[in-house]
């Protein structure tokens, strides 16, 4: 009797396809913006509200949907105004989320065992109910990842930049954050929440080894995502472990695979450009700090002659003379 | 009389509680080439920042093409450099892909990018001499070529009006070169250029005024200083401490 035959083992497919999808589809944007961890975070927000769900007997589906929400939201004020303090901020945020669940789970009386299935996936719980909500938000966020690609991929590039363009880049950014939060949503069931995070981000750092565009890195993340999201589950059907760790297993070995194909193309890349300008003559103009006295043959500070010009070693940085500051050279 | 671009006047900015600029006044007519000169601190990055929207002012106004900031909507007609080591991010992204992102101004939601649109990034690829590098990744290129990738992006949307934000800095002398070719192709045309330089380069023949702050006020707005002071700016914090150096040997 072939796995397909069980209506239970369909919806977990189904599921697993979604997720496989949406879930590289946010990452790539949270990666180019350098927010990796971001979904991380939302996972563990979602879980206070996946035990908001258990304790009043509301759908988890919905109640951590509207919990790991106004997380982004939260997430993504804090990250504007670019405080000091924003990371601590976060921090807290995301250990009063995992702490809150597991609080009002126990409070509501549920077992270790039901958290479990939210936490790392489990592929025979997915309702019928369920697999609509998670289908209908996983294409929405989909549709919108690829439908808003140029805008989305601008605001993650440079977002100054996308604001002199006139784009609204705080509703972009938010829409970005709120996209993150229903993916991890739609990745409960299969992945599960502490490890949706990582279905996010492989992918994209596997598919970036191979690829030098960002429509490329988003398309094959997308097949590296997909890849692993069905193996696991199937894997998890004949071995009774925690689909969440089969699939992050598998997406992690497709990275190890790709690594030496990787350096290999990369390689043979610069070597076909080596022929092209000389790298030895860029480089950051950057100014050194500033420091209370001039440089010269007397100041105690070792010279050290560079082209045309003198640099002075100091505390393990060459200054050299540019106008009335120093450089780093 | 030619119309104003750019008109600042008595803009005062707070950087957290801390004035950095005190009722500059800026103009910049149709076809001009301006430079904001100073030394580091002198406010001329935040100034040029603040009149692309970027920087909240506490007091006065800016207008660009005669219409209040606030209500300021054709943002193609401006061209932003801004100052960067790097035109990359996270994620691979290839030279032609960062210049289409400055044709999004000119582009409707939901709707492919049209011919003349593709165009437009190609052209602004090839002003900056790069169009042999548009399909590779940009992390991949120098930082000169990184900084000409930047340049065309401001130039995909075609604006009348280019704000660069250091364009020189850190960039070979090749780079600069093609800069400044790219720089008097887009002036020939008659449109208008604000740019704040640390040195002037080989783009010293170009610019028309110099406007040089000092300490957020401007103490200069005119026809180029002489060439010592363009390239310095007022004196900063090295000539302060010029009779005590040897007190602080291993500063």
């Amino acid at each position: 009797m072939s796995f397909l035959d069980y209506d239970f083992m369909q919806r977990a497919l189904v599921a697993a396809v979604l997720t496989g999808l949406a879930a590289p589809a946010v990452g790539t944007y949270l990666v180019q913006r350098r927010l990796a961890l971001m979904g991380d975070g939302l996972g563990h927000v979602a879980l206070t509200g996946v035990a908001i769900g258990l304790a009043t007997g509301w759908a988890p589906v919905w109640t951590s949907v509207a919990v790991a929400v106004l997380g982004a939201l939260a997430i993504d004020v804090v990250r504007a105004k670019g405080r000091a303090s924003a990371d601590v901020a976060l921090a807290m945020l995301f250990y009063g989320g995992i702490a809150g669940g597991v609080l009002i789970t126990g409070l509501a009386g549920s077992t270790a065992a039901t958290l479990n299935t939210y936490l790392f996936g489990s592929i025979t719980t997915v309702s019928a109910d369920d697999l609509w909500v998670v289908a209908v938000l996983a294409v929405v966020v989909i549709a919108l990842a690829v439908g808003l690609a140029p805008q989305l991929f601008a605001v993650c590039q440079d977002e100054e930049f996308a604001r002199v363009s006139g784009l609204p880049v705080r509703l972009y950014s938010m829409l970005i954050a709120v996209m993150a939060a229903v993916t991890v949503t739609v990745a409960m069931r299969t992945v599960g929440l502490l490890l949706v995070s990582a279905l996010m981000v492989v992918p994209v750092a596997t598919s970036q080894q191979l690829t030098r565009s960002f429509r490329t890195t988003f398309a094959l993340a997308l097949a590296l995502g997909l890849v692993p999201s069905v193996a696991g589950v199937m894997f998890s059907y004949y071995v009774d472990v925690a689909p969440g760790a089969s699939i992050v297993v598998a997406s992690l070995i497709g990275f190890i695979l790709a690594w030496p194909v990787g350096s290999l193309l990369r390689r043979r890349r610069a070597a076909s450009t080596a022929n092209g300008e000389d790298p030895r003559v860029t480089g950051a103009h950057v100014p050194a700090e500033r420091h209370p006295h001039q440089h010269d043959p007397e100041c105690g500070h070792p010279a050290v002659e560079h082209d045309d010009h003198t640099d002075y070693l100091h505390d393990g940085h060459l200054h050299a003379a540019h106008g009335r500051h120093y450089d780093e050279h | 009389m030619r119309a104003a671009v750019v008109d600042v006047r008595g803009l005062r900015i707070d950087l957290d509680d801390r004035p950095v600029l005190h009722g500059v006044d800026l103009k910049v007519v149709e076809g001009e080439v301006v430079t904001l000169l100073g030394a580091n601190g002198s406010g001329k990055s935040t100034l040029v920042r603040t009149t692309v929207g970027l920087v909240p002012a506490v007091a006065g106004e800016v207008r660009l093409f005669g219409t209040p900031l606030r209500s300021f909507r054709d943002w193609w007609r401006v061209g932003y450099v801004p100052q960067r080591t790097t035109a990359a991010a996270g994620v691979p992204a290839t030279v032609r892909e960062v210049v289409a992102a400055g044709r999004l101004a000119r582009r409707t939601l939901f709707r492919p990018a049209r011919k003349a649109d593709r165009a437009a990034v190609d052209h602004a690829i090839e002003l900056v001499g790069l169009s042999e590098h548009a399909g590779r990744s940009v992390a991949s290129l120098s930082g000169g070529q990184q900084q000409r990738v930047l340049i065309a992006r401001a130039a995909a949307s075609e604006p009348d009006l280019l704000v660069l934000d250091e364009p020189n800095a850190g960039v070979d002398h090749r780079s600069q070169e093609a800069f400044a070719r790219a720089l008097r192709t887009f002036v020939a045309s008659g449109r208008t250029v604000l740019l704040v330089l640390h040195d002037m380069g080989p783009l010293a023949p170009l610019v028309d005024r110099g406007v040089v702050l000092d300490s957020g006020r401007v103490v200069h707005d005119g026809p180029l200083p002489t060439p010592s002071m363009t390239l310095t700016g007022p004196p900063d914090h090295h000539d302060d401490h010029r009779e005590d150096y040897g007190a602080g040997l291993f500063g």
